[in-house]
């Protein structure tokens, strides 16, 4: 006899309604093994990275003082390689970061961010064989003139702004107006340098720190960027409109609202970008020359502690003494990169957290 | 009054900061597209009428100031015919309309003038014999004709193998290699990113923090330290074990204990784990509340609620966190050279016998070939070229990916958006 098909009688006999709550359970719980087991295998290889370079490293104790010597020379090249980027990314990531957050149109912000982003996924390979094979040959004549447009147009742009400033309307565009005229410009300090090959500075080596610090600050600049623009950004909109309210100008309210709100985050963006620059390998492994050299001249090569191993770990054997010098200067870069990350992430933890209690006070 | 345009001038230096990160991304990217497609194109001929009375037929590879360099035609071997001419020694020089190149198998290519008879004669020059790959009059082209001559050479670079150890012919055993490699990398990363993106979704407490902490610390780690750990464990440990336990009969040749494409496929998706994590676990949470509570409420557990629901409404998400570690992954080339990329594979990856897909094997890749064509070629003027060529297609894949993940997360967060309302 089939019950009435209208209300599913066989549905709700409690043996199928048990048999079914179990199968689902039993899914569940499959389900859930599947989860726990993938987050744990993700996590034993991220945490294979630390304790594989400590377990291979601590049973071996005592390096002879040739290690210690050429893992001095590798530091002392990848610090000065960082410093010459950082110089490079912070000044013009901050700048770029101040303008989009607070002076930008609206609508150019939005072209902006995506531009930015876009040149943070230009494989750093490209950047070094731009930096190598057409940057070096052109610097290797023209440090004068580049130091000299570092001067001038900031000078420029300064003077210009005073003189004119007052005059133009709508400032959240001005980035669009002033593309041409500092290409113009660029292209014309570089014409007229060329005309006058000066041999005023004259690099030790066409492969040097300023080159890598160029190029590397290039590959940084869009991290610092869109890690200070999100510090500014978060800063509540009240603030700085109590300060317009206050007869603040826009200027007045960046450096005495939200500069001061924000400059903890400004602060990660930097430690973040020369973390970033230390550990980048193809870079300096394409624009550096790979000569150890110690000191602190930015005209002269260098070999950094990403570019040594890049180098020399695929051909040194895996019991030698060499190869566990190579495994230090890695666990030297794992350290110094996580201690970096740590301080920006716990200081923009705390902005976070600040600024959220004062936009909700 | 000076006060204001002070503060004017300082918002000029900004905009100044602005405007120059614009001019730097389009520098690049102009630099890159001119100097990327320009080895494909058809080059003029000169002829150089030199004051002692000789005369020199070939390409104008660069120009020095006082000098010239000529590629003259290469008979012996390639990359073995440059002429360095000083400027104060050229007559006279011209474009001869009748000139012939003659590109052979090998890469080298002849110079000529003359009729087609002129062609076997000028192949007969060569004290080295090689096929004819083609046969070009490069300044009596039209425009259309030069476009003919671009889509053939375009058609070839990714069609065809490497020639003359890497300087000429095509990248199509590194463009396989490339996309093989990320291909078995998102296999990979993609069920343990979402495995871990869900467990931070659901649970809370000690756990989480700890995988959280553990994401974010190695997130910034630099890629040549996920090389070292693909090398010492993956490659020097698992792999010689599995050469010792399977392949012994074959040893001391490596199997697994050489670098691979297994290998550094493993390292890759360490290296891009968090950015799936990351990726998915903010697509999880942008889903509106109210979706699972409707599901609870109807009496689904909660997982099924998580399987049913949010993860086909994350989908988006996924595919963010997918071609955002695609885009990363293929950018990665410090690691490669630690576990497993060559100038030169024998043999692709993937190909018609069994099992198909290699995974001890060697590969190439388009980001080592730009390293190694800029730097480790026996001829710097072809490899640099060669590199441009190589690194305009790597960052043309690469800006594809990260343009369409961005309009992917737009149209996410448009979609969620009308869910709200």
């Amino acid at each position: 006899m089939l019950g009435n098909p209208a209300t599913c009688e066989s549905l709700l006999s409690p043996d199928f309604v048990r048999a079914a709550a179990r199968s689902r359970l039993r899914r569940g719980r499959l389900r859930a093994l599947l989860v726990n087991t993938g987050t744990a295998i993700a996590l034993t290889g991220l945490l294979a990275i630390p304790l594989f370079l400590l377990g291979s490293l601590l049973p071996w104790t005592g390096f002879p003082a040739t290690i210690w010597h050429r893992f001095d020379m590798l530091l002392a090249g990848t610090l000065r390689a960082a410093a010459c980027a950082v110089l490079v990314a912070v000044p013009l990531g901050i700048a770029t970061a101040m303008f989009t957050a607070h002076f930008c149109a609206p609508r150019l912000r939005a072209w902006i961010k995506p531009a930015l982003e876009i040149l943070e996924a230009v494989p750093t390979v490209v950047l070094g064989l731009i930096a190598a094979a057409t940057l070096a040959p052109w610097l290797k004549t023209h440090v004068a003139t580049v130091l000299a447009l570092i001067v001038a147009v900031p000078a420029v742009l300064l003077a210009a702004g005073f003189a004119f400033g007052s005059r133009v309307r709508g400032e959240g565009w001005l980035p669009l107006w002033l593309l041409p005229l500092l290409i113009a410009g660029a292209a014309v300090g570089v014409a007229i340098a060329a005309h006058r090959p000066s041999a005023a500075i004259v690099p030790a080596s066409p492969w040097n720190a300023m080159l890598v610090g160029l190029a590397l600050g290039l590959a940084a600049l869009p991290l610092v960027f869109s890690i200070a623009e999100d510090a500014l950004f978060l800063v509540p909109r009240v603030q700085t409109q109590a300060a317009f309210a206050l007869g603040a100008t826009r200027w007045q309210a960046l450096t005495s609202v939200l500069l001061p709100a924000a400059g903890s985050g400004l602060v990660a963006a930097a430690l973040l970008g020369l973390s970033r620059c230390l550990g980048e390998t193809m870079i300096v492994l394409m624009a550096s020359g790979n000569t150890p050299i110690a000191g602190f001249d930015p005209l002269v090569g260098l070999r950094s502690i990403s570019a040594d191993l890049a180098l020399g770990m695929p051909e040194t054997a895996p019991t030698s003494e060499a190869y566990r010098s190579l495994l230090l200067a890695a666990l030297a870069l794992l350290v110094l990169t996580v201690l970096l990350g740590s301080i920006a992430d716990f200081v923009r933890e705390r902005l976070r957290r600040r600024l959220h209690a004062d936009g909700h006070a | 009054m000076t006060r204001r345009r002070a503060d004017e001038a300082g918002t000029w230096v900004l905009a100044g900061a602005v405007a120059l990160c614009l001019a730097a991304m389009l520098g690049l990217l102009g630099l890159l597209a001119g100097a990327g497609f320009a080895p494909l194109w058809p080059a003029t001929i000169s002829e150089l009428h030199l004051h002692d009375g000789s005369t020199l037929l070939g390409e104008i590879v660069a120009v020095y100031d006082g000098a010239e360099a000529l590629r003259i035609s290469e008979t012996d071997r390639i990359g073995g015919a440059y002429r360095r001419v000083p400027t104060a020694d050229i007559a006279a020089q011209w474009q001869p309309a009748d000139a012939i190149v003659l590109t052979l198998t090998d890469g080298r290519r002849l110079f000529g003038r003359g009729h087609a008879a002129e062609e076997s004669t000028l192949l007969a020059s060569a004290s080295r014999p090689a096929e004819v790959l083609d046969i070009v009059r490069p300044n009596a082209l039209g425009t259309f004709a030069r476009f003919g001559v671009f889509a053939r050479n375009l058609g070839r670079f990714f069609g065809t193998r490497p020639a003359a150890s890497n300087l000429d012919g095509g990248v199509l055993p590194a463009l396989i290699g490339t996309l093989t490699l990320v291909l078995v990398m998102s296999v990979i990363v993609m069920p343990l990113g979402i495995a871990t993106a869900v467990y931070l979704h659901q649970r809370r407490g000690l756990g989480v923090r700890f995988v959280r902490g553990a994401i974010n610390m190695l997130a910034g780690v630099p890629s040549i330290v996920y090389g070292v750990l693909g090398l010492g464990l993956f490659v020097h440990g698992l792999g010689a074990d599995i050469d010792r336990w399977f392949y012994a009969d074959r040893l001391p040749m490596p199997t697994f204990g050489s670098g691979g494409l297994l290998w550094a496929a493993l390292t890759l998706a360490l290296l891009t784990l968090p950015v799936v994590v990351v990726s998915v676990e903010e697509g999880l949470a942008r889903i509106p509340v109210s979706l699972p509570e409707g599901s609870l409420a109807l009496g689904a557990t909660r997982d099924e609620t998580l399987w049913h629901l949010l993860l086909p409404a994350a989908r988006p998400a996924l595919l963010t966190g997918l071609i955002l570690a695609i885009a990363r992954a293929a950018g990665a080339v410090a690691p490669l050279m630690l576990v497993g990329v060559v100038k030169l594979a024998p043999a692709l990856p993937i190909d018609g016998s069994f099992p198909y897909l290699h995974p001890s094997r060697q590969f190439m890749h388009l980001g080592f070939v730009v390293y190694d064509a800029a730097l480790a070629s026996s001829d710097a003027i072809r490899g640099v070229s060669r590199a441009y060529a190589c690194a305009a297609l790597l960052v043309g894949v690469v800006i594809a990916l990260n343009l369409s993940a961005i309009l992917l997360r737009n149209r996410l967060r448009d979609r969620y958006r009308a869910l709200e309302t």
